[in-house]
């Protein structure tokens, strides 16, 4: 049995990937296939989303038997989680009542996490010449400072327009080049894998 | 009887014999002769003759003599009387020069071939038995006369051992004095045996006539003898033990044709080469080599497994190495205690700095959009790519028409991106057409929805509620759920948020795949969700010249604009961040100032201002510092 397994996971991960793929190809033939199994996948995908959600409830649920602050922020996750699954039961995932909570609490936590890191960020970059003053630093300041300066007209300035070029051509090739290697390369490293996991070699899902 | 081993079996033989009655192999050049089994009881009864010749020496002194004849018993005396009568001879003639004789024969190692009269064992156990006897008078001279004539080229008689010299001692005590004239019928039965033997009979005939001999002997013994004493009966039966090594029934040799004595081998015969000497080595007494000297023993107990010795395994710890032990007992102890964080002043120069820029970044901001300044200029839709191009497709959408819009962006970006969206919206909802809402993130249901009612609020002026619209909710597994909803959006999602069969009425029922949507609209944040749509739902949107419009974050807006800015064009529409946001809203007419460009103008610019001062700050402290160094 610990053998027929693993080979009976292979056979069908190998065969459903394999049907996925010439799905792309002759979506006339396997086209039909390929939406049966990507509409099984989502199922699946949706119940490991509620077991992650069970299993953050339960590894809180243990914390709150142990000593210190995690306790006190147990507590809250747990009693923030079942107060939200009562109301959005009662009043719907569109309802007045649920969309209060979101609009109340989750859209003014996630905004001022965003400010934060506005509000970090600035001060790291006052202080990172003091920290480091080495020419790799001064060109990152710089880069900044005129990316900063190119997006918006400043107040009581105005846009200039020589910078906003600049800034321009920054995002456009020196950015875009390196993320598109970056793209380019996770792009072969996927193939890769997906041809790994077709052939059998890669088994993530165990055997 | 002493046994000759066979040099080459190890096995005993009788002396008699010229070859190994087991292996044929020549017993008399290279063979050795085995230790007697009572060679101790040999050694010391020569040692006690030895001492006999002291006696016989102190014999000579009457007071001596006296005292031994007192201890002699009263047959023995008269058996010696009627031996010394019937004898002439002198025990001082030939006596000491016949035991020097024999004492030397026995000390010396075979080099005769035996002899064949082996009767005169009786009169030299005789001999020595008088010594014992401490009478001092020797053997008569006619009969030793008779003894050394018949028994002094057999070596092989003084190998006796104690056994059959008590034994004999018996037969000839009682023997000698009744037939003091003519030889007795053994006696004669041994000469004429002696005289087959050398005339070339078997031993076993010898044998069995001395036998006969000893058995007719006995015979008369208990006829003409009187009982013996009862001490030397005695002395006869513990001296006298059954003896392992009794000669076995030689076997007579094989008469061998002419044709095989003359193939033969004669080397065999006489092997040169030198035999070890044995006599000092034990015999094996158990297991396949038993009976053999000089191997090793197999008796079990030499490989008999032992048991592995055990050894204490508790520490014999000092009291220091005790006190070390503790000591690290301790220390790991503490290790395992959670040690709380060194308490550190609020007030440093560190958090003053922060503080600082807080209030810097933010008072101004918070004070344009307070004020509602519009002190700044706003971005114009031509300067800003995409504004333009999204507008004129949301502008060709018929009236009615389905169109899909998917909220996968964060909550957190909502100050930057509902404003485009919300223009969108309401440009949407003034066209009439039908929005399907979905979202592949989980928070997108609720944003969509909230961001409907805001925006039907602010409907031409007008707040009416904005029903043609169905929310569809959330799409799991990332990738793979955009692709199964790109290819077939009804099995993926059949039923509303309502629980409502949105696809079995108008306009989503002629809606079988994503590119029967009249437009596709997706609002994000995150280049990678921008781009898995762009891959997976854009080559059905291209077939059907479906276009694909994107609303996205200032972060996100570098990646997506390339696919904008191809041709042909995967993107159709673009609106980046809040500057394409206020952008849009000017081309459709929805103006939001209030303040927020104004503020987020003065937010770059005071972000900009804080960089500059503080890297320019740290330099000088920098430098101030290497010069307080180098001065120092």
């Amino acid at each position: 049995m610990k053998k027929i397994l693993p080979i009976t996971n292979a056979i069908i991960a190998v065969i459903s990937g394999l049907f996925v793929l010439l799905g792309y190809f002759f979506p006339g033939v396997f086209g039909g296939i390929q939406s049966t199994l990507i509409g099984w996948a989502i199922i699946l995908a949706a119940i490991a989303l509620l077991l992650g959600i069970f299993n953050l409830a339960m590894v809180h649920w243990k914390k709150i038997g142990s000593d210190g602050l995690g306790k006190i922020n147990s507590i809250a996750l747990l009693v923030s989680l079942i107060i939200t699954i009562i109301v959005v039961s009662i009043s719907g995932p569109t309802g007045s009542w649920s969309l209060w909570i979101f609009n109340s609490f989750q859209v003014p936590v996630e905004v001022s996490l965003l400010a934060v890191l506005a509000l970090i960020l600035v001060y790291a970059g006052a202080r990172l010449l003091a920290r480091r003053p080495k020419w790799n630093t001064i060109l990152f300041l710089v880069t900044v400072l005129v990316v900063l300066l190119g997006s918006v007209p400043l107040f009581f300035v105005g846009e200039i327009t020589p910078l906003s070029i600049v800034r321009g051509w920054l995002a456009q090739v020196p950015a875009i080049a390196g993320a598109r290697g970056l793209l380019l390369g996770v792009a072969l490293g996927t193939v890769a894998t997906g041809l790994r996991i077709l052939i059998g070699v890669d088994r993530p899902y165990g055997g | 009887m002493t046994d000759v081993i066979c040099p080459l079996c190890g096995k005993p033989n009788p002396p008699e014999l010229d070859e190994c009655m087991y292996c044929q192999a020549p017993l008399k050049t290279g063979g050795f002769i085995a230790p007697p089994e009572g060679e101790a009881d040999l050694r010391s009864s020569l040692s006690s003759s030895d001492k006999a010749g002291e006696a016989e020496n102190q014999a000579t002194e009457p007071g001596a003599s006296s005292d031994l004849e007192q201890n002699i018993p009263d047959w023995l005396k008269q058996t010696e009387a009627n031996f010394l009568d019937q004898s002439e001879v002198k025990p001082e003639e030939s006596f000491p020069d016949e035991f020097s004789e024999q004492l030397d024969s026995l000390l010396s190692p075979p080099s005769t071939p035996p002899s064949p009269k082996e009767n005169a064992i009786d009169d030299a156990w005789l001999a020595s038995l008088l010594d014992e006897a401490g009478v001092g008078e020797p053997a008569p001279p006619s009969l030793q006369g008779e003894i050394v004539e018949e028994h002094e080229p057999e070596p092989e008689i003084y190998k006796l051992d104690s056994e059959s010299l008590v034994e004999g001692s018996t037969e000839e005590e009682q023997l000698s004095p009744a037939q003091p004239a003519e030889k007795p019928d053994w006696l004669k039965n041994l000469e004429a045996s002696s005289t087959i033997k050398l005339e070339g009979e078997l031993f076993s005939s010898e044998t069995e006539q001395k036998e006969a001999a000893g058995n007719d002997i006995a015979e008369e013994k208990g006829q003409a003898q009187p009982p013996l004493p009862e001490w030397i009966a005695k002395t006869g039966s513990e001296e006298n033990p059954p003896s392992p090594q009794e000669p076995e029934q030689p076997i007579a040799p094989a008469e061998l044709p002419n044709w095989l004595e003359a193939l033969r081998p004669t080397e065999t015969v006489s092997p040169t080469g030198p035999v070890e000497d044995l006599t000092g080595a034990e015999i094996v007494s158990s297991g396949p080599l038993v009976g053999l000297r000089g191997v090793i023993s197999a008796h079990p107990s030499a490989i008999r497994a032992q048991k592995p010795p055990t050894y204490s395994i508790k520490l014999r710890v000092t009291d220091e190495q005790q006190a070390r032990v503790e000591m690290m007992k301790e220390l790991l102890a503490d290790e395992e205690k959670p040690k709380p964080l060194p308490s550190q002043p609020i007030i440093t120069s560190r958090n003053i700095f922060r503080l600082i820029v807080a209030v810097v970044l933010l008072l101004p901001m918070v004070w344009m959009i307070i004020s509602g300044s519009q002190q700044t200029s706003t971005p114009q839709p031509g300067n800003i790519p995409g504004v333009v191009d999204f507008t004129q497709q949301i502008q060709m959408l018929p009236s009615g028409a389905p169109v899909l819009m998917a909220f996968d962006y964060e909550a957190g970006f909502s100050g930057e991106l509902n404003i485009a969206i919300t223009s969108v919206l309401i440009q949407l909802m003034n066209k009439n057409v039908y929005l399907t809402l979905v979202a592949t993130t989980p928070s997108g249901p609720a944003l969509a929805e909230s961001l409907i009612k805001n925006a039907s609020s602010s409907l031409a002026g007008t707040p009416r509620s904005y029903s043609n619209y169905a929310d569809l909710g959330y799409v799991p597994g990332g990738t793979m759920g955009l692709l199964g909803l790109a290819k077939s959006p009804r099995s993926i999602l059949p039923y509303s948020l309502e629980s409502d069969n949105v696809w079995a009425g108008a306009p989503l029922n002629a809606v079988a795949s994503i590119k029967d949507f009249s437009a596709v609209i997706v609002l994000t944040n995150d280049p990678d969700t921008a781009r898995i749509w762009i891959e997976q739902a854009g080559p059905l949107l291209q077939e059907a010249a479906t276009p694909l419009l994107m609303v996205t974050s200032s972060l996100a807006e570098p990646l997506i604009r390339p696919y904008y800015e191809t041709t042909p064009a995967q993107v159709q529409g673009l609106i980046a961040g809040l500057a394409g946001g206020i952008a849009y809203g000017r081309t459709v007419g929805n103006i939001q100032q209030n303040g927020i460009w104004d503020a987020f103008s003065m937010g770059v610019t005071v972000s900009f201002l804080i960089i500059l001062i503080g890297s320019i700050a740290g330099v000088v402290s920098k430098m101030s510092a290497a010069s307080k160094k180098k001065e120092n």
